[in-house]
């Protein structure tokens, strides 16, 4: 299964590559992605924290890890038996016009791709016209209709696209379905999230994916600022909500592991 | 026949004085100069001739040599025109040098006494040194009667001051103490009022204001950052004498006071643009340096727009300032040190088109590129800004319907308050308070400080940092009124602290 999306996502989707590798990690698939920055490198790093196998297909150079920062990522990819993949020679730099030749060759190497989280445009959306191209199976996680990042997702979906909202989706899809839900591992529904219980009335007025500063809550609330600020810092110490672009997400944690 | 007078040179802030000699010998007909004079102070010799002889006054046709004393002092500037052709008129008089008394101005050819830059200084300085009277031109006498315990004798022309020093015509002294009324503000230029919405900058701006912390705010362009630094100066309470009296005499040297109305109680607001050379900000200039914009802004605000646009070296040379409110420049002529206690706005894109984070347009930025463009801003700059804010940009018709703020009077009352309550428990401002005074005057309740810790552990804050969150939390608690730093204090001081919400 290849994992593909914006390489700046909101923590919404960012949460779902994660958790979605995760889960399919476990069940034994093997999670193929572009070592680039936002789904892609969560989509890594989940199936690593599942303890699967996960393969990086990369845009430059094997030689070139890119972006740098990801140093430490693909040597953990390595480290867990998964491969670094590249068709083009040693040394190549980043150049635009490898990625699209890249992204077909995650498309060719998966059996489904899994669109999370794509802008218009995005590179994302090549990968996916690559597989069907290539008679593969195409999916998408929706998002909300008010996030740009999701323009890209709905119209796959609207164009036939599967429909993600959980892994046993992509299981089905990769005909594993009857292995995995006899899976007690498995959730009976969407991904294994669990929100905070309330304990102010702050995160219901937040959303996972559109972020909202101190003084758009402190409005809803009928609160001072200061006050509605302070307790949003206090909700990001115990981590029940993110920081993303000027304002407040609420942080998706995963469930409790029921193993 | 020998006549002298007192005057001075400036060298920054301070005041040298210098003793003009001035002796008529037998001999040829010369007018020599001596006593490290600079170029300008030479000119003097041209213009005092021909000042004298316009004034209808005789120019002694011998020898004449003026001598500046102390001899190894290097002495620049036109004011030394005036005591130059004093010195010479009462040496033909055969009068002793008036006592206690210094004379201050540049002549014109035709023997009017003009304006020299930094009379307030050279004022309070010469008052301190045991002066009791000062001869200054005519427009800079309000300048000069600022200063309290000194006469200040306002010169209109060469001919005029001779006269009265001679006796034959007196002039009125200026009178002293023509302080004008504090102004309110009431009529601010800009008010909060006018900001809609932008809440959480807002309380930022006041937190700013109250305890003297340095701001930076980031957000896209049009977003209202410039609009909202511009308020500061209308939250804060205005200037005090001593304050005002400072701000007076940067401008004094820099000859930008108005004339009539030196003193003005509005606290200063500098914006200069992110061109800005090193000694356009911190000061600098040929031989003795002059004040740059941070000691124009002292005791006022230092609004940096575009704050990753600046140069590097200018943004590191704004740390010692930033630290211990003064600045110390050395030049050839010498290392002179002006006030530089000013709260910094400073202003930013979150990446290098703008629009990262912004609702409306999408922003077009590499990531690498955003990450360049976000290490320029240096880590031990960002260190020492106390209050970091993220600025969102609303869409029009969002615009017309967010509420309409409180007004900026309002505001500077609360503020107000906020200062007294530092200003009695420890005589300064929450932002120059030291750790080890910090420690002693507000100590942390044990669920205040693990709140702190454990920020500190999770975002990687430094032991700097910490402290600064603390002295923001004191603020906040000083803004509340309450004498005990609570925990919604602390964690307000962490939520304007977006330098470590990147972990």
């Amino acid at each position: 299964m290849a994992v593909v999306g914006s390489r700046r996502p909101s923590p919404y989707g960012e949460a779902v590559a994660e958790q979605l590798a995760l889960e399919l990690a476990r069940a034994g698939v093997i999670v193929v992605s572009g070592l680039a920055l936002g789904i892609d490198a969560a989509a890594h790093r989940g199936a690593l924290n599942g303890g699967g196998v996960t393969v990086a297909v990369m845009g430059t150079g094997i030689d070139v890890i890119y972006p740098s920062a990801h140093t430490v990522l693909a040597e953990a990819i390595l480290a867990a038996g998964g491969a670094l993949v590249s068709q083009f020679p040693d040394g190549t730099t980043p150049r635009r016009h490898n990625f699209p030749a890249r992204n077909y060759t995650m498309a060719s190497l998966s059996d489904v791709v899994v669109v999370v989280e794509a802008a218009e445009g995005s590179g994302a959306l090549i990968t996916a016209e690559a597989a069907l191209d290539l008679h593969k199976e195409v999916m998408a996680v929706p998002g909300s209709v008010f996030s740009p990042l999701s323009v890209g997702t709905h119209s796959l979906l609207r164009d036939g696209a599967g429909l993600v909202q959980n892994a046993r989706d992509v299981l089905a899809a990769l005909d594993l379905g009857g292995e995995v839900l006899d899976d007690p591992l498995a959730p009976p529904k969407g991904l294994g999230f669990e929100l905070r219980r309330e304990r102010d009335g702050i995160l219901s007025h937040l959303s996972d994916v559109l972020a909202l500063n101190a003084a758009e809550v402190a409005r809803k609330l009928q609160l001072p600022v200061a006050e509605v600020l302070g307790r949003l810092t206090a909700l990001e110490l115990e981590g029940a909500v993110k920081r993303h672009q000027g304002g407040y997400v609420r942080a998706l944690r995963r469930g409790k592991e029921r193993a | 026949m020998l006549g002298s007078v007192d005057s001075c040179v400036l060298a920054g802030l301070q005041v040298r004085p210098i003793h003009v000699e001035a002796d008529i010998g037998a001999g040829e007909v010369k007018f020599s100069v001596v006593g490290l004079a600079t170029t300008m102070v030479k000119e003097a010799r041209e213009r005092v001739k021909s000042a004298i002889r316009n004034s209808g006054l005789e120019f002694p046709g011998r020898s004449l040599t003026v001598n500046l004393a102390p001899a190894e002092l290097r002495k620049s500037g036109s004011g030394l025109d005036l005591p130059i052709a004093v010195a010479i008129a009462l040496a033909r008089a055969h009068r002793p040098a008036p006592e206690r008394t210094a004379f201050l101005g540049e002549l014109s050819l035709d023997g009017a006494v003009r304006h020299v830059d930094g009379v307030l200084v050279a004022a309070r300085g010469l008052r301190d040194l045991g002066y009791e009277r000062v001869f200054v031109p005519v427009e800079d006498a309000a300048e000069a009667a600022l200063v309290d315990g000194l006469e200040v004798i306002p010169c209109a022309s060469l001919l005029s001051t001779v006269q009265h020093l001679l006796g034959a015509e007196a002039i009125t002294p200026a009178t002293h103490g023509a302080l004008p009324a504090h102004a309110p503000g009431d009529v601010l230029d800009h008010d909060l009022r006018e900001v809609h919405g932008q809440e959480e900058a807002k309380r930022a701006l006041e937190v700013a204001a109250a305890g003297g912390h340095h701001l930076l705010m980031t957000g896209p362009p049009g977003a209202g950052k410039t609009m909202l630094a511009r308020c500061l100066p209308g939250i804060l309470p205005p200037l005090e004498l001593a304050e005002a009296l400072e701000v007076a005499q940067v401008r004094s040297l820099l000859g930008d006071l108005a004339p009539g109305r030196p003193l003005d109680w509005a606290r200063p607001f500098r914006a200069p643009h992110h061109g800005v050379s090193m000694a356009g900000l911190i000061g600098g200039g040929t031989g003795l340096a002059l004040p740059g914009e941070i000691s124009r802004a002292t005791h006022g605000v230092l609004f940096l727009d575009e704050l990753a646009e600046f140069q590097a070296p200018v943004l590191q040379a704004l740390r010692q300032p930033l630290e211990s409110g003064w600045v110390a420049i050395t030049r050839s002529g010498g290392s002179v040190r002006y006030p530089a206690s000013f709260t910094l706005v400073a202003a930013t894109n979150p990446c290098p088109c703008g629009w990262s984070g912004d609702g409306i347009r999408t922003c077009r930025c590499t990531p690498a590129a955003v990450d360049t463009y976000q290490r320029r801003l240096s880590g031990p700059l960002l260190d020492r800004i106390d209050l970091q804010v993220a600025v969102r940009r609303l869409g029009l018709e969002q615009l017309s319907s967010e509420p309409q703020g409180e007004p900026s009077s309002t505001v500077r009352q609360r503020v107000v308050l906020a200062r007294r309550r530092q200003l009695a428990r420890q005589g300064c401002l929450n932002a120059q308070l030291k750790p080890a005074r910090l420690r002693r005057l507000a100590g942390l309740a044990p669920a205040c400080r693990l709140t702190l810790e454990r920020w500190a552990v999770n975002r990687g804050m430094t032991a700097r940092g910490y402290h600064r969150a603390w002295r923001v939390a004191l603020t906040s608690a000083d803004l509340d009124g309450s004498d005990e730093i609570q925990e919604h204090h602390v964690l307000e001081a962490l939520g304007f602290r977006l330098q470590d919400a990147a972990a």
